[in-house]
């Protein structure tokens, strides 16, 4: 309702819409309806079904017009409860490539015990949407096929196509369970159905202050990847009553605390060098001067040191390992024959984990220690361009809604479902224009939630960010 | 259980008479009959009976003369396979204390397929007996029961009481863990009440060549005792490390742990046991076998034999990591990780001393150190002449100029809970082994046939000397 009117006049008058919760339109009033159906469907592993979700709103999809051929439904044998749905909006010209908006659509379970409120019951209170799913990732995936719904029922026609895709499975299996990914299964089954010319996912928002004002606004435009590595020391053992010098298990402690001193290498990739470029600028000071200058000397030791006294900061220049399981002996009245530590690896974009796994092991200096990598490892995705064509939409849209506020690319040192597209030549970018206070609104624990105004913004934010890549050349 | 011998044989040559087989006397293949009986008694903790073996042995003694009332069976209620045997053999003077002969029936599995040969036959081959228990306990258990047999068929009437008891339990399997012995203390502490008492832990060894090298006499054994080093923390994303890391935290202090060495400690045992093989070894050992001896802060000496893993662990308390585990998901940051830390208390000290001697070393208070059990400190028997005396005479008169030789036992037996109890515990056999001690617990458990009967003759002796002594 407000696209035709000026940037600024745009952004003043859908911040006081939002806020005072008055005067609703009726577009509004239906993506409200269709957000909380899919709240208040419960796509959780142990009790709920993804695949109900999905044909709801494909059901919500055909109502506003959209025809058999353009919604594709799809399961895997053996997993009837982890469907999905393909849906695409086609574009009016056939040689320009589409773009692809993925969204999962299964949640973290959550039980009704632990949660002040019902998980599963869509409740508005002082501005807040609670339930779970309410921010991760329902947000999105409503907005995506809302937005579709309205522009098929404006009978807006771009130039390229626009596909959705809600899949399941992003939160992981559990022991014992497993859950298809569905965005997984899509890049290996349905290549040409989700093909584009790039994606946009969850994984980014904007952050609020204390008292609630926009400070930036985050596009992510790089994950790590994790990968795990085993450190083990085999041993012939013998009884405790008799140690011997040579020992499994202080030979892995040995190997643990050689990791834990040792620092991988920092590495300026693209969106490190936007990210730590723009918020030199925001942070100023002294740890502004060093983003500055590890922009410029990526060896620069002092500003690393700075830096990486701040674990995020730390975790976005380099690869990151850590120890996080171990086990070792087998009787307590026996020294050990085999100690094993597991590492978890966050590796940063350009590095293989081959390299990794070689720099551990010129680490741990050992040759009685092995470090070897769990069989069944993927590939490791290359570092994305972050294009113009990519990023300049994003700015202008923040822009006109939220002026001053700078967008900043950065690196997510953990993982979503867009590396599994990167991999397959879409690269993927997490973009919402969804802000939101530093305590993350309770994302995989209880009492989740997500700012009413936050979500309106950002349902308005991607409106139109898609409809500017939709019509590019 | 293990014994402490391999370290004698490793290091001397001795002359010995040969080890060669002679005629079977008529009371031998008695003994055979009985040895035979008991090793082919399944003892296992997973399908074997104590019970059934005890029943057996005790049957013998009441065909021998021995009457229901000096057979006490017993079994705890909640373990009916785990029960054994108390005979007393009176003495004529109510006012000398008895002694006591123990010995453990329970065995060590053994799966058929595993060995040569079925673990539960008595083979005879080559020289040796094979079969699971012919040597750990099964051979001083038969000459316990056989000896008796013998003093009651003469008509001996010692002056002080002969006592013994066959116990269940002493190697803790998983599906067996009632202890007999500490069972007696704690229930039937008069019935076993003695002087001082007999075990296994002790013999003979034999270097490569099957000469005899030294008679040890195990006098003392170290406590085994685990501690818990624990460390908690917040956890945590694995994308996003933090310096403070519980894994981190424990792998600093087993890293000191592994780098401390306890001070070293010599009672009148490990003094004796190293003034007699400074003799036997000699050269640069054997004269810091005689420093250390006559001053434990020599580091120099400390160190050369310290090289000896079997030396090394006979001078000091040791404690070393045996188990770990940490973390919950494997891309969590750990909120917990622990260690256990399995040590050898040497006798005397206590746990609680031990305890704070880790937590100095470990010099960090984020990992905590705790007990899952606790158990006393028991002090080493005292090393006096009432009993090394018949020892000593007795090796001389069998095998004259091999040395007899006091042990400390880094390992633990069943002693412990009867020294505990206030009962002096000597492990003593007079069986002399081969430098792989008889496969114990391990394959193929066998026993010299030359060695049995020979340590048969010995213990027979020894305990009629015991028990006229005044």
């Amino acid at each position: 309702m407000f696209r035709s009117i000026g940037a600024l006049a745009a952004a003043a008058a859908l911040i006081a819409t939002g806020a005072q919760g008055q005067a609703r339109a009726p577009d509004e009033t239906a993506f409200r309806d269709l957000y909380r159906e899919l709240v208040e469907t419960n796509t959780t592993l142990s009790s709920g079904s993804c695949t109900l979700a999905t044909e709801r709103m494909a059901a919500r999809m055909k109502a506003a017009g959209f025809t058999d051929s353009e919604l594709t439904l799809f399961t895997a044998p053996g997993l009837p409860l982890d469907g999905g749905l393909v849906a695409v909006l086609p574009g009016r010209d056939p040689k320009a490539k589409a773009i692809l908006l993925l969204a999962h659509v299964d949640v973290v379970e959550a039980k009704r015990e632990d949660w002040t409120r019902d998980p599963f019951t869509l409740v508005e209170e002082n501005g807040y949407f609670y339930g779970r799913g309410t921010s991760d990732d329902k947000a999105q995936a409503a907005i995506w096929v809302d937005t579709l719904i309205r522009y098929r029922k404006e009978g807006y026609r771009p130039r390229r196509g626009i596909k959705v895709a809600l899949t399941c499975g992003e939160e992981g299996g559990s022991v014992g369970a497993v859950r298809l990914n569905g965005a997984q299964w899509l890049a290996d089954n349905r290549r040409e159905l989700i093909d584009a010319e790039f994606g946009l996912n969850e994984g980014a928002g904007g952050e609020l202050d204390d008292q609630g004002r926009p400070v930036v606004h985050n596009v992510l435009a790089a994950e790590k990847a994790h990968r795990q590595f085993f450190v083990e020391t085999i041993n012939a053992g013998g009884h405790s009553s008799r140690p011997v010098p040579d020992n499994a298990i202080y030979s892995l402690a040995r190997a643990l605390d050689r990791v834990s001193h040792y620092e991988f290498p920092v590495r300026m990739i693209d969106a490190n060098r936007i990210y730590f470029t723009r918020m030199a600028e925001i942070v100023g000071g002294e740890t502004g001067h060093a983003m500055t200058a590890i922009v410029a000397n990526p060896q620069d030791k002092a500003a690393d040191a700075l830096l990486s006294r701040d674990p995020d900061y730390h975790a976005m220049l380099r690869t990151t390992c850590v120890a996080t399981l171990l086990e070792a002996g087998h009787a307590v009245n026996a020294l050990p024959q085999r100690a094993k530590a597991t590492l978890s690896c966050r590796i940063i974009p350009g590095q293989t984990a081959e390299e990794v796994r070689q720099l551990l092991v010129t680490a741990i200096n050992d040759p009685m220690v092995s470090v070897t990598q769990p069989p069944g490892a993927g590939s490791i995705a290359a570092p994305m361009p972050l294009p113009a064509r990519v990023l300049g939409p994003i700015e202008q849209v923040s822009q006109q809604m939220w002026p001053g506020v700078p967008v900043v690319p950065f690196m997510l040192p953990g993982a979503t479902d867009s590396r599994r597209m990167t991999q397959v030549g879409i690269p993927t970018y997490g973009v919402s224009g969804i802000f939101d206070g530093r305590d993350g609104g309770g994302v995989h624990g209880l009492n989740e939630r997500i700012r009413v105004k936050s979500l309106m913004d950002g349902r308005e934010f991607s409106y139109r960010l898609i409809k500017l890549y939709a019509d590019q050349k | 259980m293990l014994k402490l011998t391999g370290v004698l044989a490793a290091t001397a040559v001795l002359l010995a008479t040969s080890a060669s087989a002679q005629a079977m006397r008529p009371d031998q293949e008695a003994f055979r009959g009985l040895y035979e009986e008991l090793v082919e008694t399944n003892t296992t903790g997973s399908v074997g009976s104590c019970t059934e073996a005890a029943h057996k042995m005790g049957a013998r003694l009441k065909a021998a003369g021995f009457t229901d009332d000096q057979l006490t069976y017993y079994v705890a209620p909640e373990w009916p396979k785990s029960g054994g045997l108390v005979a007393v053999y009176p003495g004529r003077d109510p006012k000398a204390k008895a002694i006591l002969l123990l010995a453990h029936i329970d065995v060590v599995e053994a799966k058929r397929e595993d060995w040569t040969r079925d673990p539960f036959t008595l083979v005879e081959e080559n020289g040796y007996f094979y079969g699971r228990g012919s040597s750990d306990d099964k051979a001083q258990a038969s000459i316990w029961v056989d000896s008796l047999i013998r003093y009651k068929t003469e008509g001996f009437k010692p002056k002080r009481a002969i006592k013994m008891a066959l116990t269940c339990g002493e190697e803790g399997s998983a599906f067996n863990t009632h202890n007999g012995a500490r069972w007696l203390t704690e229930n039937r502490r008069k019935l076993i009440d003695a002087a001082f008492a007999l075990n296994e832990g002790g013999g003979g060894s034999l270097d490569a060549n099957g000469k005899r090298v030294a008679n040890g006499v195990e006098a003392g054994e170290k406590t085994s005792q685990s501690f818990i080093l624990e460390v908690t923390n917040p956890g945590g994303h694995s994308s996003r490390p933090v310096p403070d890391n519980a894994i981190y935290h424990l792998a600093d202090a087993l890293a000191r742990i592994r780098s401390y060495e306890f001070p070293v400690q010599i009672s009148d045992v490990t003094r004796g046991f190293l003034t007699r093989m400074s003799k036997i070894t000699g050269g640069e050992a054997g004269a810091a076998m005689t420093a250390l001896a006559a001053d434990p802060t020599d580091k120099q000496a400390d160190a050369l034999l310290s090289q000896d893993p079997s030396i090394h662990n006979i001078l000091r308390t040791t404690c070393v990591a045996t188990q770990l585990s940490g973390g919950h998901a494997q891309n969590a940051l750990p909120q917990r990780a622990n260690a256990t830390i399995n040590c050898r208390i040497f006798p005397g000290e206590s746990a609680s001393a031990v305890r704070a001697t880790l937590i100095k070393v470990i010099a960090d208070p984020a990992v905590s150190v705790s007990q899952p059990t606790e158990r006393p400190a028991v002090p080493g028997p005292p090393l006096t002449r009432e009993v090394m005396g018949p020892i000593e005479t007795l090796t001389e008169q069998m095998w004259p100029g091999v040395p007899v030789v006091p042990m400390l036992l880094a390992a633990g037996t069943d002693g412990t809970a009867l020294i505990a109890a206030g009962i002096p515990t000597y492990g003593v056999s007079g069986l002399f082994l081969d430098p792989d001690l008889g496969r114990m617990h391990g394959l193929n458990e066998r026993i010299k046939v030359t060695s049995l009967y020979e340590g048969r003759d010995f213990l027979y002796r020894l305990v009629k000397i015991y028990a006229d002594q005044k």
